[in-house]
């Protein structure tokens, strides 16, 4: 198949969100709209969250699934909807939003169906998109919100359904004028969509509840959950009312891919409405975009000029039937939840609130921190994965799940500072080493690099006492009480051992032959 | 000759396969120019080369070896193209063949070429077509020899026109077709051959574009109804690809449940059979011949130890409308991928208007066609679903019931343990008419002769008979039963059968056949 499909230049409308993308200087207003509204107004916002399932196959065909590919390698004839294919269903894909239902207390339904969402876009080969609009996987279900999640109160969010459906491919505007190039990498890709019911009320409470739903995607395997790479995405409805009368008319902000432009917009679509009602003006349901340069929501498309998506009943893939046997086994399989953790950790390793959400911002970083901390010291190691190596691979520009550092490297480095072979600022200087691809145990690095600790007193007392007899005239000052002098004697002997002396033990010696 | 007759003369070494390719290939070149059955042969000198492989291997093991067939342009062959009929496939190459065509090559089967179909399937007259109209082989190659004046062109229907009209002017021993609404059933009528459509699901639809795929069947098009049962055996199988094909487990529900004829295999002898006869297949348009032919069908098997009862199909009637809602509305859906995009045709005009996306490329799907997306879109709006798509399809299960409660056997679709047993008070099969008169003329089905309103809407009561069985998903099949006493022109007989009950039906049809030649 041919690498680029060209297709003349289609959306006025996408390639305005582009444009607005591109002025440089990205700034965001701070708001004072919770004040603003809590008096008089009161703002009811709702979710639609698409998450990739986190699938090595598409959802319908046989062809990977992929991030950052070559353009138009991973696509099959059912994914470019040549003629003659049919869609057949990953169970995988099944699989795992069951498991996302489950762990939502949603109610997964024993059958449910998929329907043909129609319309013309190049990005969508077979003109309709397969989703779920009449009988969905799921219904039901909730995110608790708490003081565990940095929420000053507990509010539960309702979750109104979860359907799987496909994603598209992707459409590129900018690369040849006048021309839109399709990539159909992604065309098929399995997608959840959680929606949630309009249970909330602040952009705080937004922004805590895609954060609180990655961290359980991610629990779950279900999805990467990542919004940078676009396998998480956001839609947010947004309405505004008087506190004691019915719900305004909403509006639904699209495209928002992350959480902080996600609780910008949120907050400025408040502001506007909330300006617009008090002009005496109304608001129209439409369907609006976020220009982050602006930090504006802007006008996409009204009410009138919504597309009609002719759902159909998709004729080609049977029914989802669920037995109660399915989910049992998917239940006992599921692992610990995200709020179960934190409270087990906390009471476990007796570590913080923040030391247990920083570990568990991090893919891998619970399991990663348990097998540590078997039989050490769980404030070392959780200090040590958080302050130092977080920050080294930050600098490095290396993810965590890409992390070359090993379990036992880590714990290598602890139990060598225990043991006083090192400081712990040698052990840092190790960990740097392993950062940077050292693949080698705390104690191998050590010896080569001659960074043991001098802690035989004899041997030291021999140094120091060498120190003294060669330096007469700073013993001397020192003894006439120019006690500033103490470090210098202490960096003489540093020098001498090139730093492996046991600074305590030094300190120790020095002052007994001084004073 | 019949596949079998020919299968036998092979393994007997009477004839070669080079033979038998050469026969068809001289049959396209003296007849096809008025027939206009094919849309693309096979190149000679690959098919004989193909022919004399095997000849030479000379072990002709396949049950179909050496055996030359036919498919719809609907089927994709990664060898030839796959046109559907239309301006928007014109030289469209699928990448990858159907199911359907690997396992009939497995089986040595050897394609001779494309055949011939109204646009994406839509059409009972096969006069929709972008590669013009199929002309029915019997005004063609007896003339004069019937009662049919010079120049009485009659259609060969529709829409697997092509794959009837190949198989009953010899250019191919068997065609496949596709059976959505009748497709099979109709021309096979017509061209006086025998037409299959065997039970939803029991033939890969993988490779089949579709029209409307709920309704969508591999149809089989031979000469006989043992060819058609030779053809069957071999493609009749579960495919992963296709996820509307029957599964192995109900594949074997369904064995497990006693059918007349796995008991009773090739005998005539039908006593313990019931046959119903469903009275509203007795409609106001049916001619005077085909209700005679009807009357002789049902004393041949009733001579044959048959018990005849009088069955009621009280949804018969809403059949044609609903049919007319549900299968465009697929229809619109599935042709929306041809945006000329990927494949097939492609405008050199385009309109950067996200509305008129297309529009310029889609012009160019033939008016049939655009009626039926028009329809098919407007069933689904989200105003018109309702109270269309959603009675429709509610009509389409009442139209399922119906047979459920005619026939002996179970659906084994939705029976449990509890009511596997047949109801021995009920019938095996039904036998009705295929069509309402004999084939058309062609000057009657173009619709550009739409002075004649009644024309127009007669093109679609000719399914009133066909499209019940495809709404239920059950087997049905038209077999060759005699001439018109007034033009001459072949009569065929439907027997249907209960949903999986593919094998009774053959059964039932093979002792129907045999009395299309008694007095």
């Amino acid at each position: 198949m041919c690498s680029f499909f060209k297709i003349a230049s289609t959306s006025n409308s996408y390639n305005n969100v582009l444009k607005s993308l591109r002025y440089n200087i990205i700034y965001i207003k701070k708001f004072s709209t919770h004040n603003l509204y809590q008096k008089k107004w009161e703002a009811i916002i709702g979710l639609e969250i698409h998450a990739q399932i986190n699938s090595k196959k598409k959802l319908f065909s046989k062809s990977s699934t992929s991030f950052n590919e070559p353009v138009n390698t991973n696509v099959s004839v059912i994914d470019a909807a040549f003629p003659g294919t049919i869609p057949r269903i990953n169970s995988k894909c099944v699989q795992l939003t069951v498991a996302t239902s489950l762990a939502l207390n949603g109610n997964v339904q024993p059958v449910s169906f998929f329907d043909r969402k129609h319309y013309f876009y190049p990005d969508l080969p077979a003109g309709y998109q397969i989703t779920q609009h009449y009988a969905p996987i799921s219904l039901g279900g909730k995110i608790t919100l708490s003081p565990l999640d940095g929420l000053d109160y507990e509010t539960d969010v309702k979750i109104k359904q979860i359907q799987i459906e496909q994603d598209t491919g992707k459409s590129i505007h900018d690369i040849k004028p006048g021309i839109a190039l399709i990539d159909l990498n992604r065309s098929g890709t399995g997608l959840m969509e959680i929606v949630t019911e309009p249970d909330i009320r602040t952009s705080k409470e937004a922004g805590l509840t895609v954060r609180k739903l990655q961290t359980l995607l991610r629990t779950l395997g279900s999805s990467n959950g990542n919004m940078e790479e676009g396998s998480l995405r956001c839609d947010v409805n947004v309405s505004v009312h008087e506190v004691g009368t019915p719900f305004g008319t909403r509006c639904e902000i699209k495209n928002l891919n992350s959480i902080k432009f996600l609780m910008s917009a949120i907050d400025v679509e408040i502001e506007r409405q909330i300006a617009e009602l008090e002009k005496g003006h109304s608001i129209m349901q439409e369907t609006r975009g976020y220009d982050v340069a602006a930090n504006q929501t802007f006008r996409l498309r009204t009410k009138e000029t919504l597309t009609d998506y002719r759902y159909m009943p998709e004729p080609d893939i049977p029914s989802l039937i669920i037995t109660k046997d399915y989910l049992k086994r998917i239940h006992n399989k599921l692992p610990e939840l995200p709020d179960d953790r934190k409270k087990r950790l906390m009471n476990q390793y007796n570590i913080s609130l923040r030391d247990v959400t920083s570990l568990m911002h991090e893919d891998g970083g619970v399991e990663y921190f348990e097998e540590i901390a078997k039989n050490r010291n769980p404030h070392h190691v959780v200090n040590l994965i958080i302050h130092d190596l977080y920050g080294l691979l930050n600098t490095n520009n290396i993810k965590f799940n890409h992390n070359p550092v090993t379990t036992q490297q880590l714990g290598s480095i602890i139990d060598s500072i225990k043991m006083g072979d090192i400081t712990a600022k040698v052990g840092r200087k190790i960990l740097t080493l392993m950062v940077m691809g050292d693949n080698r145990l705390s104690s191998d690095i050590i010896q080569e690099k001659g960074w043991k600790q001098l802690t035989n007193t004899d041997e030291l007392e021999i140094i120091c006492k060498d120190i003294l007899s060669r330096n007469p005239k700073q013993v001397q000052q020192y003894k006439q009480g120019n006690k500033n002098l103490f470090s210098w004697f202490v960096g003489q002997v540093m020098r001498e051992t090139k730093s492996s002396a046991n600074p305590k033990l030094v300190n120790d010696i020095l002052t007994k032959y001084l004073n | 000759m019949t596949i079998i007759e020919a299968t036998n003369l092979l393994r007997q070494k009477k004839i070669s396969t080079v033979s038998l390719v050469k026969e068809c290939l001289a049959r396209i070149s003296k007849y096809d120019a008025k027939i206009n059955a094919f849309i693309e042969v096979q190149n000679e000198k690959e098919l004989l080369d193909k022919a004399q492989e095997i000849d030479a291997k000379g072990s002709f093991n396949g049950s179909l070896d050496g055996i030359p067939v036919a498919y719809k342009d609907l089927f994709c062959t990664s060898s030839l193209s796959t046109t559907c009929g239309s301006y928007m496939l014109k030289k469209f190459k699928s990448p990858f063949n159907a199911t359907v065509v690997n396992s009939l090559e497995e089986a040595g089967a050897i394609m001779i070429g494309k055949t011939n179909m109204d646009e994406f399937g839509m059409g009972a007259a096969n006069v929709y077509s972008v590669h013009g109209p199929v002309y029915n082989p019997q005004s063609i190659l007896f003339n004069g020899n019937h009662f049919g004046k010079n120049n009485d062109q009659r259609v060969a229907g529709g829409s697997s026109g092509g794959s009837a009209a190949a198989v009953a002017s010899g250019m191919c021993f068997a065609a496949l077709g596709s059976d959505t609404g009748g497709s099979v059933r109709l021309p096979a009528s017509y061209c006086g051959i025998v037409g299959f459509k065997p039970s939803y699901g029991q033939c890969s639809r993988w490779g089949l574009i579709a029209y409307a795929n709920s309704l969508d069947t591999v149809g089989i098009l031979t000469r006989t109804v043992g060819d058609a049962q030779m053809i069957y055996d071999v493609i009749s199988k579960f495919d992963m690809n296709d996820s509307t094909s029957i599964t192995p487990e109900v594949r074997s529900i369904n064995s497990s449940v006693p059918s007349f004829f796995k008991l009773n295999s090739n005998t005539d002898d039908l006593r313990g059979l019931r046959v119903g006869v469903p009275k509203e297949y007795f409609v106001s348009e049916l001619g005077e011949p085909i209700i005679n032919l009807w009357k002789k069908g049902i004393s041949y098997l009733r001579s044959h130890g048959a018990t005849i009862v009088s069955v009621s199909c009280p949804n018969t009637r809403h059949a044609l409308s609903a049919y007319y809602i549900l299968a465009p509305s697929e229809a619109s859906s599935n042709l929306s991928r041809f945006d000329g995009v990927r494949y097939g045709y492609r405008s050199e005009e385009s309109n950067k208007n996200d509305d008129l996306l297309y529009a310029n490329t889609r012009e160019e799907f033939g008016k049939e066609v655009k009626k039926r997306i028009i329809l098919g879109t407007y069933a689904l709006t989200a105003g018109s679903y309702g109270s269309y798509f959603l009675q429709a399809q509610k009509i389409r299960r009442m139209v399922k019931l119906d047979f459920d409660r005619v026939f002996k056997r179970p659906n084994p679709l939705h029976f449990t343990k509890k009511d596997s047993k047949c109801n021995e008070n009920k019938v095996d099969v039904l036998i009705t008419p295929v069509t309402i008169s004999t084939a058309p003329k062609i000057e009657d089905c173009l619709t550009n002769n739409t002075s004649n309103i009644n024309n127009f809407i007669n093109t679609y009561v000719n399914d009133v008979l066909v499209v019940p069985a495809s709404l239920a998903g059950i087997p049905a099949i038209s077999i060759p039963f005699g001439v018109s006493s007034i033009d001459g022109f072949p009569i065929g007989l439907q027997l249907i059968a209960q949903y999986g009950d593919d094998d009774t039906l053959l059964g039932v049809a093979k002792v129907l056949e045999k009395g299309a030649n008694e007095k």
